[in-house]
């Protein structure tokens, strides 16, 4: 199954209005600004994805996992670099602390980051397909690369990957993540017909 | 799940009070449901006072704005929300001890959040619960300054010379390779100057070394009375032996400031009565300098500093002689050949 370019150019547009208000909050958060927004989304095959094509091989990745329930299932995981997030968590502290010293806030304060974009994504969502969602509180890992990708990917009742590139800036800092959702094909089915309700509203 | 025979046993209430852990339970408006004992004894607010209210009103508008909005986003969405500590430091007005607000302003309990919506009815929008769970983080608020300033500690610690506390060799070793490529970029000149407690072997035969210790505590003093600036470092070389970087420093400052040391020194009057050179404690200064511009290698100023330190004790110790790196005697070894070094570099 694949999305038309209307569907999709609605669901960049969903997304980055997601992306508008959890700069919004992180602005808040932070007491300084902050910008958030999602260049592109692209789906894939399950079998299709690893850290190579998402150029994030070698390194460390830190993620921030929700599972999310409703008319369609989304089990979305925010991606950053190891050395990025830790970079991003130092901003938002804004303190002279050192990055080497940040390990202990890092696990925190991820998880709350992660929490703000993944609810202002969905929440967005939510709004504008009309539909209600639940979700689990955020989990936060730290592994190498592949290993992390390849956890993410062992799922088999859900082949389908929807990868948001992220842009993130704080205090003209620019960092780049992914949010990666995964969706089994039931979901994927479900989304498409919500966003086919949505279009056929405007 | 078989059920439990603890519902019959204990009611959930006495459960809830029992925890050791803040938690409020919060109607689909955001008015107070459930209010703790733990809530009760940090807020210094009975349960009757909250129930049926809105936080903002029960806390007298006494919250975070961050918390404001992530509370509204709960309500909304019914998505959970966590706050940490880290970002938030205490999104609620709760206290250790809030009785003991009468005898002066209080500091806010350190606090992670987290609010969970749970749905007890699908079929109705407002069939959900928001569960405000609150924990009590002062004690890894605490740890983790007690952790940061041990670190602080230890990695001051490795830098320092145990006997003086002045930077040992490790730190000089690194502190001058940073120095000397900011010098060489900037193209500004860089000094070392080194020096030697004169007949010290001695001294500490004479007088031991419980004795010898302390003199060389006091040559340090004397040393750092004459260095006034953030930039310079001084450093225990090795044995008897001290160091210091002086950062745009050219011949003449740095051999002005040798001097200055070698007259602190002299004036400790620390008796040493077999010193060949004076009564007292003395020491002998060398001193290099690498100007700006000119390529130079740490081992070629270590080498040439040392060297110059080598004159001073060659022609009498209680002096400082000065080289040029760029100097070819320096690399020459013409102190070895017996040779007078040039007047223009000998400074008394």
């Amino acid at each position: 199954m694949t999305l038309s370019d209307l569907q999709l150019d609605a669901l960049t547009e969903v997304f980055n209005v997601g992306a508008g208000q959890a700069a919004a909050s992180l602005s808040e958060i932070v007491g300084d600004e902050v910008l958030l927004s999602v260049p592109r989304i692209q789906f894939f095959d399950r079998t299709d994805v690893n850290a190579e094509m998402l150029s994030l091989q070698g390194g460390r990745l830190g993620a921030v996992r929700q599972k999310f329930g409703g008319p369609f299932g989304l089990d979305a995981t925010l991606l950053f670099r190891e050395e990025k997030a830790l970079e991003i968590v130092q901003e938002m502290l804004g303190s002279q602390v050192s990055v080497e010293d940040l390990v202990d806030f890092e696990h925190e304060a991820m998880c709350e980051l992660g929490n703000v974009i993944l609810n202002s994504c969905l929440s967005a969502i939510a709004d504008m397909l009309g539909v209600s969602l639940t979700s689990t509180l955020p989990e936060y890992s730290v592994d190498g690369a592949d290993t992390v990708i390849g956890k993410l990917m062992s799922d088999e009742t859900q082949p389908v990957v929807l990868v948001l590139h992220i842009d993130l800036t704080i205090e003209k800092r620019d960092t780049q993540g992914y949010l990666v959702f995964l969706l089994s094909s039931n979901s994927l089915e479900g989304l498409v017909a919500a966003l086919d309700a949505f279009l056929s509203r405007i | 799940m078989p059920a439990s025979p603890i519902e019959s046993l204990l009611p959930w209430s006495m459960m809830v009070d029992a925890l050791n852990t803040g938690l409020i339970v919060l109607g689909p408006r955001g008015e107070v449901l459930l209010w703790n004992a733990w809530v009760v004894r940090h807020s210094g607010i009975e349960a009757q006072a909250a129930l049926g209210n809105t936080l903002e009103s029960v806390f007298d508008n006494d919250l975070s704005l961050s918390f404001i909005s992530a509370l509204k986003n709960v309500l909304t969405y019914k998505l959970p929300v966590v706050l940490s500590n880290v970002l938030h430091r205490t999104p609620l007005p709760l206290y250790q001890r809030p009785e003991y607000a009468a005898k002066g302003p209080q500091v806010r309990m350190p606090q992670s959040l987290t609010l969970v919506p749970v749905r007890y009815d699908s079929t109705s929008a407002d069939g959900f619960l928001v569960m405000l769970q609150i924990a009590d983080t002062s004690s890894f608020v605490k740890r983790e300054r007690v952790l940061q300033s041990r670190t602080e500690k230890l990695s001051r610690e490795a830098v320092i010379d145990g006997l003086t506390g002045i930077y040992n060799r490790k730190y000089f070793d690194q502190k001058l390779a940073v120095e000397l490529s900011r010098a060489q970029r900037q193209k500004n000149p860089l000094s070392l100057v080194m020096l030697d407690v004169d007949y010290f072997k001695k001294y500490n035969d004479t007088y031991g070394h419980p004795a010898g210790d302390r003199v060389l505590q006091a040559v340090v003093g004397a040393v750092q009375s004459q260095l006034n600036r953030l930039s310079d470092v001084f450093a225990r070389y090795g044995g008897e032996e001290l160091i210091i970087i002086l950062p745009s420093s050219d011949q003449s400052g740095a051999t002005r400031i040798a001097e200055k040391v070698r007259q602190a020194v002299l004036a400790l009057k620390l008796d040493h009565a077999r010193s060949q050179v004076a009564d007292y404690i003395t020491v002998s200064l060398g001193g290099a300098t690498c100007l700006g511009g000119v390529v130079c290698t740490e081992t070629r100023f270590l080498d040439t500093v040392d060297k110059a330190l080598y004159a001073a004790k060659h022609c009498g110790r209680n002096t400082v002689q000065w080289l040029s790196v760029s100097d070819t005697h320096a690399t020459g070894g013409y102190v070895g050949n017996g040779q007078d070094p040039p007047a223009s570099n000998f400074y008394i």
